[in-house]
């Protein structure tokens, strides 16, 4: 079994994502696949995504299906130099039908973000990038293991702009070992003060395989604490304009990631780079997790897929519901019709509103999300 | 076979004297069984006895001897269960018997039911052979067993044969002393067959297999068989032994041990205590029949799912088939729905059933908080027998309730007098009798059956570092101050968690399932207020906190299917759940009643 195998379902454009998996140094909360940068690993690296594009590029609906997002992701995907991104880019223009107006996105850390390099990445194509800030407490930013400060944050937002990026994304952190509401207030006023187009913020989870859910932190926030800096970013985002468009994604009018929205529309998508997941016809697939048996794969020729799961008719409609909910959007109504009291249930707690022919979360039912998508699972799975 | 040369006997023991291992080296003593493929403790088969460690189903034996006379001999070995739950089944193996092995632990002495079975044994007219066991264990005191066996059971101590089971001394006396000293069977083979059904099981292929004592006649493959109770007529299809496998003999004849098959479907056409005869020449008087096996405790058995229900009925009924003992009818429950009361010997059996439903038959259950019958007392002067704290009439209509109280023995060394008398008192028990044996003691108590279901022989077992024992039987029903209990989820009361219980324990009890119910609910979309209530007064009241927050921020990269494997496995532990109102419920809140 190997992608080319697999045919898209969907004739629209496809969304792509590579992922980088090198780190100067892992996060304390990150449970990602990404290990240390070294070199020469990289330029190994490099080239057998090369071969994977190329080889991906053999399918029979290569040429035919345009792909009108692609995300790079990680790990540091800024640890590229942008030679080394035009290059990626270029190959995956050659071998897909990449669409001239796609988004291309690049994940940034501030560290790694120079001018230079900036316009490098605008140059080879790159229309959008995504600021790994967290935190514009330093103090914080040490003990998440971060390598940037906070002046370097905003150094390197400065540099995106004057790279001529006008849609920047800034990546924030809350419930943070030992952040009161009020520090997380005025970084939330802070960073809507840059105006960046887009912004996200995930609630600190300790997930396994990162230090911290190894060890243990201090300080952590309780749930209270948590939730009230989930709604005081909720109230400042839209005081300043931005819509609450994604349950920890924020965007100002005509900037919502295109790439996100392909994941939360259960729309098809492409992987490529070790433990990256891809979406195609009836399959959800990953490739194989460690950097070194993925250079491997691909040097003997083979497409380096590790799993891959076809999903039962069912589970597509679960998906698509419950990928769906996660979006200001809603779903529409139609299929839901069996569900009726659990959606009446949830609409008389003011957790869900009905509105036309769509249903959707109201930003209190984006806190308790999990507990309606457990139900909307089906049986039998 | 000639019946000189037919013993059918029984062992019987207080649980842990080492009834079945007595029984593997008879086994592997006579050949019966290679030793070699022994494995241990065959008699105990079904797993969940392997793993408790006790006997629930009865197992009989064929074991060909070659005496010391010379003679070739046959004994039937009938074992019986050892728990205090089970002692009904011994009662009715101990009826296909001449004679009984009465087994006491050199260490530890005459039990409580030592002394019970040693009664059943005696009112089944056996001869009974006191066999001292574990003589190998350094704190054995075989005399002052001696002692015990002549003085408490009023045998003479000189009969007894002192033995180590687990290294096989002494064992060829017994086998000798069964031989001599057990009458054999009495019985015309010429005559009318008569046989007793004293047990029985379900075979998928062969239907009902019966187990039979031959009293008169012979049985053969194509008889006619009459069951004399229902008037139904069964060709035989095929007669027996156990060796313990199953082993097909041309006839069973007066005196022997074995079993019948005739396509009978289902075991209630062939109780327990039933006559079987000839239909083309019967007998003429049957078999009085066994005392039926009373269920003592109650609780309501639900199917997670309400789909279930069918299933759960499906499977009640093939338990049944191998244990009369359960009883069970359809009942209704505003909280759960479709279900079942079923009533079982005690606590154990309980369990046990429950165990089996899930582990054999796939079912995920809940069960209500077990509860004795009550007899309730109208002020029309009526009495109503009620099993289920829910049917109870509204206290306006009650004039009094009557609860059963049993008799019941506990032997202990004396140094556990105290809190042995500690633990009677909390349990509402009412001192009769006490007795001093030695070191040890034998004390009398009445208590309420209620106290004594749930917990009681475990806290005994603890409060006596594991040396006290206990066997109760029924006394009589008493009027007593018992209220219900319920519990209201969010001002709703929920059937399934109503209890009956004394007013003195009310209170506390209330206050203990209330935080209890705390503990287990997890939190849901909105606050949870659990109240326990007498009628309509509030005694605790407790709260689950509404859930704050339950979300996924981050599905990294797309990946999709780690997100919908966490929310699967979120979904496959609410599966245990169980809809009340609008509150979930989990399985084990209804277990809580039970322990809190």
């Amino acid at each position: 079994m190997t992608p080319l195998a697999w045919s898209p379902r969907q004739r629209g454009p496809l969304g792509l994502y590579l992922h980088i998996p090198f780190c100067r140094q892992r996060c304390h909360y990150c449970s990602f696949n990404t290990g240390p940068y070294r070199p020469a690993a990289m330029d190994r690296f490099l080239a057998a995504l090369l071969r994977e594009i190329d080889l991906v590029g053999e399918a029979e609906w290569a040429g035919d299906v345009a792909i009108g997002t692609v995300f790079f992701g990680g790990g540091t995907p800024s640890l590229l130099e942008a030679d080394e991104l035009e290059t990626i880019l270029d190959r995956l223009r050659k071998r897909l039908a990449v669409a001239p107006a796609a988004e291309v996105s690049v994940e940034c850390n501030p560290e790694s973000l120079s001018r230079d390099k900036a316009e490098g990445y605008r140059l080879a194509g790159v229309n959008r990038l995504s600021l790994g800030v967290q935190s514009l407490d330093d103090d914080l930013l040490a003990r998440l293991g971060r390598l940037h400060s906070s002046q370097e944050a905003g150094r390197a937002f400065e540099a995106a702009r004057a790279a001529g990026f006008d849609n920047v994304s800034v990546d924030l952190m809350y419930g943070l070992p030992d952040l009161d509401l009020a520090r997380w207030e005025r970084t939330v006023r802070e960073i809507l003060a840059w105006s960046p187009e887009h912004l996200s913020a995930y609630a600190l989870t300790l997930d396994e395989g990162s230090r911290w859910a190894g060890e243990g932190v201090a300080g952590l926030a309780d749930e209270e604490t948590v939730t009230a800096q989930y709604w005081a970013l909720a109230r400042l985002a839209r005081e300043a304009g931005y819509e609450h468009y994604e349950i920890s994604n924020y965007a100002r009018p005509g900037f919502r990631s295109r790439h996100n929205q392909v994941y939360w529309r259960a729309e098809e998508y492409l992987a490529f780079g070790p433990g990256a997941c891809g979406f195609l016809g009836d399959v959800r697939y990953g490739n194989v997790k460690p950097v070194e048996r993925y250079c491997a794969l691909l040097e003997a020729g083979h497409l380096p897929l590790g799993s891959h799961e076809v999903l039962t008719p069912a589970q597509r409609t679960a998906e698509k519901v419950i990928l769906g909910l996660r979006l200001s959007d809603g779903v529409p109504l139609a299929g839901l019709e069996d569900r009726r009291p659990l959606i009446d249930t949830w609409q008389s707690l003011g957790l869900l509103e009905v509105a036309g022919d769509r249903c959707r979360l109201t930003e209190a039912g984006f806190l308790l999300s999990d507990s309606l998508f457990v139900e909307l699972l089906p049986a039998h799975s | 076979m000639a019946l000189s040369r037919i013993r059918n006997f029984s062992i019987v023991a207080h649980i842990d004297h080492g009834k079945s291992t007595l029984a593997d080296r008879l086994l592997a003593l006579t050949g019966a069984m290679d030793p070699k493929k022994a494995v241990d403790q065959v008699l105990d088969s079904m797993d969940l006895e392997r793993e408790r460690g006790i006997t629930i189903k009865q197992h009989t034996v064929c074991l060909p001897y070659r005496a010391r006379d010379g003679q070739e001999y046959t004994l039937n070995l009938i074992d019986t269960p050892g728990h205090v739950d089970f002692s009904y089944e011994v009662s009715r193996s101990l009826a296909a018997c001449e004679g009984a092995l009465l087994i006491v632990d050199a260490a530890q002495g005459v039990e409580a039911q030592t002394l019970a079975n040693f009664y059943l044994s005696l009112e089944a007219n056996l001869t009974i052979i006191p066999v001292i066991n574990k003589i190998d264990l350094p704190q054995a005191d075989v005399e002052g067993t001696r002692r015990q066996i002549a003085e408490i059971l009023g045998l003479d101590a000189d009969d007894a044969i002192p033995i180590s089971a687990k290294l096989g001394t002494g064992v060829p006396e017994v086998l000798e002393a069964i031989i001599h000293r057990i009458p054999p069977p009495p019985g015309d083979p010429a005559a009318p067959l008569k046989a007793l059904v004293f047990d029985s099981f379900y075979d998928p292929y062969q239907g009902v297999v019966v187990y039979v004592k031959i009293f008169d006649g012979r049985v053969r493959a194509g008889m006619s068989a009459l069951l004399m109770s229902n008037g139904r007529v069964y060709e035989v299809q095929q007669v027996g032994v156990f060796t313990p496998e199953m082993r097909p003999v041309e006839e069973l004849s007066a005196g022997q041990v074995g079993y019948l098959t005739a396509g009978i479907k289902r075991v209630a056409d062939a109780k327990v205590g039933e006559t079987i005869t000839d239909a083309n020449r019967p007998t003429v008087v049957p078999f009085p029949g066994y005392r039926d096996a009373k269920p003592m405790v109650f609780a309501g058995l639900y199917p997670v799912e309400d789909t279930a229900y069918q299933s759960l009925r499906d499977a009640l009924d093939k338990l049944h088939l191998n244990d009369s003992a359960l009883t069970f009818e359809s009942e209704t429950s505003l909280a759960l729905g479709y279900g079942f009361r079923c009533g079982f010997l005690g606590l154990l059996h309980m369990e046990i059933v429950q165990e089996r439903l899930e582990r054999e038959f796939g079912l995920t259950l809940i069960v209500t908080s077990p509860s004795v019958r009550y007899r309730v007392v109208t002020a029309a002067g009526e009495t109503v027998e009620i099993d289920n704290p829910s049917k109870l009439p509204p206290a306006g209509e009650i004039d009094h309730i009557e609860e059963p109280l049993v008799r019941a023995s506990v032997f202990a060394p004396t140094e556990f007098m105290n809190p042995i008398y500690r633990l009677a008192q909390d349990k509402r028990g009412e001192h009769r009798a006490l007795e001093y044996l030695g070191k040890r003691v034998h004390i009398t108590f009445d208590f309420p059956l209620s106290e004594i279901i749930v917990d009681f022989y475990d806290r005994l077992k603890s409060i006596s570092k594991g040396y006290a024992s206990f066997d109760y039987d029924f006394l009589e029903f008493r009027p007593s101050d018992v209220v219900k209990l319920d519990i209201l989820l969010n001002g709703d009361p929920v059937d399934a968690l109503s209890v009956i219980l004394h007013r003195d324990k009310a209170y506390e009890k209330g206050k203990a399932l209330a935080e209890k119910l705390r503990a287990v609910i997890p939190r849901q979309l909105f606050e949870v207020a659990i109240q326990a209530a007498i009628g309509s007064r509030v005694i605790a009241r407790e709260t689950v906190k509404a859930i704050r927050k339950n979300v996924t921020a981050k599905c990294y990269g797309g990946d999709i299917t780690r997100k919908r494997k966490l929310l699967e496995k979120q979904k496959e532990g609410k599966k245990r759940m169980k809809q009340l109102g609008k509150v979930e419920v989990p399985q084990e809140a209804f277990l809580s009643v039970l322990r809190s």
